[in-house]
């Protein structure tokens, strides 16, 4: 005998969840952010602009996240077609998200408890591979500036306040208030509501234009004015991107009070099978290993006749065909004979 | 009083090629059902029964290696497997492929072959109850059929046809096999003349003892 069946009672499916830093090479907090005019200049970036973590042209540089403006009526960028002037990339781009997470045309967004709905949106979208599965709730720190000004805020999502988690839809949703990772220190709205909203299962911060167009200081904005051409004054300015996400970048890059901060966890489910491996005394004693035996097959050691011993060094795992589905190597050879019975449990990663 | 060594070992499994290969194919074959042991690395002639302190040191040696990482080509990994054996047996079992230590086929040609095994269970020449699993390293360079075994109750999947792409294995259940070469030329040279010939290897394990023997592949172009 060389294969041994698996019981159902010695597999065993366990779900664990791991939290690692955000950004590319597990960097937790990012100071600085780059663009593409690359990408900037492409029809993509009529829509969103890319933010890098290093220069663009370095081998080494990944899309971070993403920043997109939308804007209900279309306003801030030019047409698609001048004949169609109401349709332009922000309108797709609110259009866009209000489908994803109100899943109805005739949503808007509202932030924090205002009656009304925002007309704009500010999105972050943090790339696949760095968000995995989901936002650490609790985990964010965004400092937002104003672009050529001393104001500044710093942001963080409710979630260490909220009484309970919040859905819209089927998207878990928390809150922007002031403060830094796990520390809230205003759990106060705006006038014109909270400074925006996370929605961590789908790597989305979407700020809240009107909350950061407010004045600094007691009305807690950055004074921030985002721009509202219409879509054939737009054209008429010849803007050929989306002036609003370059603000937007200017706004999270902007070293004027103090360094870029956006620090963020990201929080992956990790599923694993383990199979529990028993080995009886009386099994896998005697090995098919070519330098234990001469040519005719005949043990070279008198030794091991009655009291053989091996060396467990590799577990396959197999299916009923007998293909090989995964191995499991030992740090060190594993002493098997008569008088030993083992169990060794296997981790299979998913 | 002493603590016993209560300690679980677990060990990380890896993927190989062929669990992914199947794990994508999503038609059931991905079912992890058995599992074997195997000493790969471990060298005997480092067992020393003439240790000075004792037997309990014999395997000192060998058990103070180190070992490999886990490889994902499943052709290169349970080279030597562990088999259960009664206590006191002195010859361990050997494959024979009717005396083939090399198959050389032409495109499109076929052949059989009939595993035997050598010293198993006292007798000097058996064909195990179970059959014999046969694997083609590369499932490109021809077909491979396994009959005389009754696997209707193990829900085997149809090998998928692999004319192109990479070198997946296959693998068969069996206790005759034929093999079929290839007829296509694109996996020899673009040049190749007539008599050129491309190479992989073909595996044959023991359901039962767990013996096995790997063999040299060689199709030659016509």
């Amino acid at each position: 005998m060389s294969f041994t069946s698996l019981d159902p009672q010695d597999v065993v499916v366990s779900s664990d969840s791991t939290i690692s830093p955000m950004w590319s090479n597990s960097t937790l907090t990012l100071n600085a952010y780059y663009t593409s005019s690359t990408q900037e200049s492409s029809t993509p970036g009529t829509f969103y602009l890319d933010l890098y973590q290093t220069a663009s042209s370095d081998t080494s540089a990944a899309v971070q996240f993403s920043v997109a403006y939308g804007h209900i009526s279309g306003s801030g960028s030019a047409y698609f077609n001048p004949s169609i002037p109401s349709k332009t990339p922000t309108r797709d781009i609110y259009g866009q998200f209000r489908t994803l997470i109100y899943g109805d045309e005739n949503g808007q967004f509202t932030f924090g408890t205002l009656p009304s709905g925002s007309k704009d949106i500010i999105v972050l979208s943090v790339n696949r591979a760095r968000f995995k599965e989901s936002f650490n709730p609790g985990s964010l720190t965004l400092r937002v500036s104003h672009s050529g000004s001393s104001n500044s805020i710093v942001l963080t999502d409710d979630s260490t306040v909220a009484a309970s988690s919040t859905y819209i839809g089927t998207s878990r949703v928390y809150q922007l208030l002031s403060g830094s990772a796990n520390n809230v220190s205003s759990s106060a709205y705006t006038v014109s509501g909270s400074y925006g909203m996370v929605i961590p299962d789908e790597g989305l911060i979407i700020l809240n234009p009107r909350a950061l167009s407010l004045s600094a200081g007691a009305l807690g904005g950055v004074g921030a004015v985002f721009n509202e051409y219409s879509s054939s004054q737009a054209a008429a300015a010849g803007l050929t991107y989306n002036i609003n996400n370059r603000m937007i970048y200017q706004m999270l890059s902007s070293s004027a009070v103090v360094a870029p901060t956006c620090s963020l966890q990201n929080l992956e489910s990790i599923s694993s099978t383990y199979f529990f491996v028993r080995v009886r005394n009386s099994d896998y004693n005697y090995t098919t290993n070519p330098t234990v035996i001469d040519s005719n097959g005949n043990l070279l050691y008198s030794q091991l006749i009655y009291n053989p011993q091996t060396y467990i060094t590799t577990i396959g795992l197999y299916n009923n065909s007998g293909d090989l589905l995964a191995v499991a190597k030992l740090n060190k050879p594993l002493v098997k004979d008569f008088t030993k019975e083992l169990l060794l449990r296997v981790k299979l990663d998913f | 009083m002493s603590f016993l060594d209560n300690q679980l070992v677990t060990i990380d499994a890896v993927l190989t090629k062929k669990g992914r290969e199947l794990m994508a194919r999503n038609d059931g074959s991905f079912q992890i059902t058995q599992f074997s042991l195997a000493d790969d690395e471990v060298d005997y002639t480092l067992y020393n029964p003439t240790h000075p302190s004792g037997s309990a040191f014999y395997g000192e040696a060998i058990e103070k290696q180190p070992l490999l990482q886990a490889f994902t080509d499943e052709t290169q990994m349970m080279k030597y497997k562990l088999v259960t054996l009664p206590r006191g047996t002195s010859k361990l079992p050997v494959l024979s492929l009717g005396g083939n230590g090399t198959i050389t086929l032409k495109q499109g040609a076929s052949t059989t072959i009939t595993p035997e095994t050598l010293n198993y269970l006292g007798t000097t020449k058996t064909n195990e109850p179970s059959g014999y699993i046969m694997t083609l390293a590369d499932s490109r360079f021809g077909t491979l059929v396994g009959t005389g075994i009754d696997t209707t109750g193990l829900n085997l999947a149809n090998p998928v046809p692999n004319s192109a792409g990479t070198n997946l294995s296959v693998s068969q259940i069996g206790s005759v096999f034929t093999i079929t070469a290839t007829t296509l030329n694109q996996f020899f040279g673009v040049n190749a003349l007539p008599g050129a010939a491309i190479t992989t290897t073909i595996t044959c394990v023991g359901r039962d003892s767990g013996a096995r023997l790997t063999i040299p592949f060689t199709i030659t172009k016509i």
